[in-house]
């Protein structure tokens, strides 16, 4: 149970029923706590306090540990920055503890005092003195640890200093974190470095602009997108890298974010490209009550392909402007979505569903329009085989007739079948006893119909291969 | 006056003179400018494909963009690489676009770009200030852009020229007089701009797969002569 300011002062706190609250206060409003819902709006906010630091990690459910170290500068010193926080916590609605210290440990600790009020700030170096007045509690130990303690008659944190080291270990040995008091207390003191797991990796190469007034028109927004980019890129160049993904957030007074993401196929870093591929999606950023931070991010770098840029795209071995083509790739995908732009990539396979496939470009170069397997195929071949009903001469004769899309055909002429059996290394057979659906041979016939146009119809399966019922047929695709 | 004329008299002096369209098949097809195919029936779409790479055929290497709406490649297919044997493209990029205004933004944009050496779109219509567009972007930049259309598009075009294709039955096979030989198309040139007398002009054509060659065939005959046993048999039987 958790309790607002004016309920505790009425009495009503932790380890009372909510019938006894009831009856104490009758007008008590009452909610069931939903950990999910607070675990999501707990990343929202660890997302907002990015402005402060980008190294931000969840501290239990109900907490948030920030890494300051080199950022409270920008605020004037730790006390400026835990004044700042706290004020723009008290702005959003949110009512808070903080406290800044040299270790987790010890931030943790002074952070759920409830004995002192306003912000502690811990300098590094005093934890011993600073810590040994709080509650044994606070040192994130477990239940039964605690329990324990409290039996030798330790309750605060300065007695466990003068106790003999080597008979705490030995009496609170475990792998648990939780349970070993004295790494516990190396933690918190400093002695014992404890790993730090943000919530999002930081990224190498990133850039900030807070603003002074919160912005709130779109060419504020954009002149801040160019301000960042110029800068973002001048420092990959300087790198000799470019980067795959560039995401731009700002950061709202209200405590919400929105983001943008471009992805480009390959690593850039001229600010033009990247500010025309973000062009088609700055209308998407929500200015809200107005922003206060712009962030620009660079993800997925890699290094630049140097080498010089011919003159033309004809005077280049490959026949065409690798960069410019990238450059097209890049903007019909900001544009048009993911996936829009798409390469053939051939396989040796036999199935002609699968010797061909689409993959979307990534600035990879093509192969010659070599087959790889000989056969003559379509022109245009559909997606997914549509069933046709035919008349033709068992077992192995082609069409006489069809029907597809709802149209007689009468076949006049055809050639074939050219027999695909199914790669037999691709599947396993049923196990006795199981049932399984096997693939089947296919006959490949092409077919030329009174008027004139040519079909590439396959019958799936055999007449008598007891790998199914009598085999159906379909058209794969039509010929010039 | 034609532009002959004009050059010959000293009037007009060419830089770089882009190859001009010339009076006879296939009427610029193929240069730089908006060309459009339309299929004379439904279903006559890879005859349209065909003949658009039967004619572009061995000329223009460099990088090619087909852009393609959702709805035309759910209906009539993919184009195979496979299909494509001693295509000089280097590189064939497919652009995926939901709508006609998106395939032909994503057009204009690979024209302008410089990249491109060949743009092919589908779309299923296409008015006249796009086809203006387009036709004033290929010509700057030198870029040809062919539009293939459904057999339902009609109305006024900027393009240099439309087609219409139909197939026909195909050519009789050499080696088997029961298989599809080689595949044969009536082109129709509906509309030309730099010459109009030429609209309304049927052309029969085949195109040899083997060979890479596009032959004109006389639109009549469309197998072999038949064998029929000779008149005067008859004759001797009666008298015997």
């Amino acid at each position: 149970m958790a309790a607002n300011a004016p309920a505790r002062a009425v009495g009503i706190g932790p380890g009372l029923r909510l019938a006894d609250a009831k009856a104490t206060l009758p007008d008590l409003l009452s909610e069931e706590i939903d950990r999910t819902a607070d675990l999501v709006s707990l990343t929202a906010l660890a997302i907002w306090m990015m402005r402060f630091s980008p190294l931000v990690a969840l501290d239990g459910e109900d907490a948030l540990l920030v890494e300051t170290t080199g950022c409270d500068h920008l605020f004037g010193g730790e006390e400026g920055l835990a004044a700042e926080m706290s004020l723009s916590l008290a702005r959003a609605g949110y009512g808070h503890r903080i406290a800044i210290a040299g270790t987790p440990g010890a931030a943790h600790a002074l952070a759920r005092d409830t004995g002192q009020g306003g912000a502690p700030v811990l300098p590094p170096g005093q934890e011993r003195q600073g810590l040994a007045h709080l509650p044994m509690v606070t040192l994130r130990l477990s239940p039964e640890a605690l329990t324990l303690l409290r039996r030798f008659g330790l309750t605060r944190i300065g007695q466990l200093y003068d106790i003999d080291r080597k008979a705490l270990v030995q009496r609170f040995r475990s792998r648990h974190a939780a349970d070993a008091v004295c790494l516990r207390l190396d933690q918190a003191l400093g002695r014992c470095a404890e790993p730090f797991a943000p919530l999002r990796p930081p990224p190498e190469h990133a850039e900030r602009l807070p603003c002074p007034e919160p912005l709130t028109s779109s060419e504020g927004i954009s002149a801040g997108l160019g301000q960042l980019t110029e800068k973002l890129c001048a420092a990959l160049a300087m790198a000799g890298l470019g980067a795959h993904s560039f995401t731009f957030s700002a950061l709202r007074s209200d405590g919400g974010a929105s983001t943008v993401t471009v992805n480009a196929a390959r690593p850039v870093c001229t600010p033009g490209h990247v500010l025309r591929l973000f062009r088609e999606k700055t209308g998407r950023i929500d200015p809200g009550f107005g922003i206060d931070l712009l962030l620009l991010e660079a993800g997925r770098t890699g290094p630049m392909a140097t080498g010089s840029r011919p003159l033309s795209g004809g005077l280049a071995g490959a026949g065409f402007d690798a960069e410019a083509i990238a450059d097209l790739a890049d903007r019909i995908t900001a544009r048009l979505g993911e996936g829009s732009v798409t390469l053939a990539v051939r396989k040796a396979r036999h199935p002609p569903d699968k010797a061909e496939r689409q993959v979307a470009f990534a600035g990879q170069e093509s192969e010659p329009a070599q087959p790889l397997l000989p056969g003559s195929r379509p022109i245009r071949m559909l997606g997914r085989p549509e069933q046709v009903f035919v008349i033709a001469q068992v077992p192995d004769g082609p069409p006489l007739q069809f029907i597809w899309r709802r149209r007689l055909r009468k076949a006049v002429r055809a050639d074939g079948p050219e027999r695909i059996a199914p790669e037999w290394w691709t599947y396993l057979p049923p196990a006795p006893g199981e049932r399984g659906r096997l693939p089947r041979t296919r006959d490949y016939y092409l077919i030329e119909d009174s008027e004139g146009r040519r079909y590439w119809v396959f019958r799936e399966g055999l007449y008598g291969d007891d790998r199914g019922a009598a085999p159906e047929w379909f058209v794969q695709g039509i010929f010039a | 006056m034609d532009f002959t004329t004009l050059k010959a008299k000293g009037l007009v002096r060419g830089m770089t003179a882009l190859p001009s369209a010339r009076a006879e098949f296939p009427f610029g097809l193929g240069q730089p400018g908006l060309h459009e195919i339309a299929e004379g029936a439904y279903g006559d779409r890879a005859a349209a494909t065909g003949f658009l790479l039967a004619i572009i055929g061995q000329r223009l290497r460099g990088a090619w963009i087909w852009v393609r709406q959702t709805s035309i490649a759910r209906d009539s297919g993919e184009v195979l690489d496979a299909a494509l044997p001693g295509c000089p493209a280097r590189l064939r990029l497919t652009v995926q676009a939901r709508d006609a205004h998106a395939a032909l933004w994503a057009a204009e944009e690979a024209v302008v770009s410089g990249a491109a050496s060949l743009v092919i779109a589908e779309v299923e219509r296409s008015d006249f200030t796009s086809s203006r567009r387009l036709t004033l972007a290929s010509t700057r930049h030198g870029v040809p852009v062919v539009l293939i259309l459904p057999y339902d598009c009609e109305g006024a075009t900027a393009a240099a020229s439309r087609w219409r294709l139909t197939s026909r039955l195909s050519a009789p096979n050499r080696h088997d007089p029961q298989a599809p030989g080689h595949p044969r198309w009536r082109a129709v040139i509906e509309r030309c701009r730099a010459f109009p007398s030429a609209a309304g002009q049927a052309f029969d054509l085949e195109w040899n797969y083997e060979t890479l060659s596009l032959s004109m065939v006389s639109g009549l005959a469309a197998g072999p002569p038949a064998a029929y046993p000779a008149a005067g048999e008859d004759r001797f039987r009666r008298t015997g």
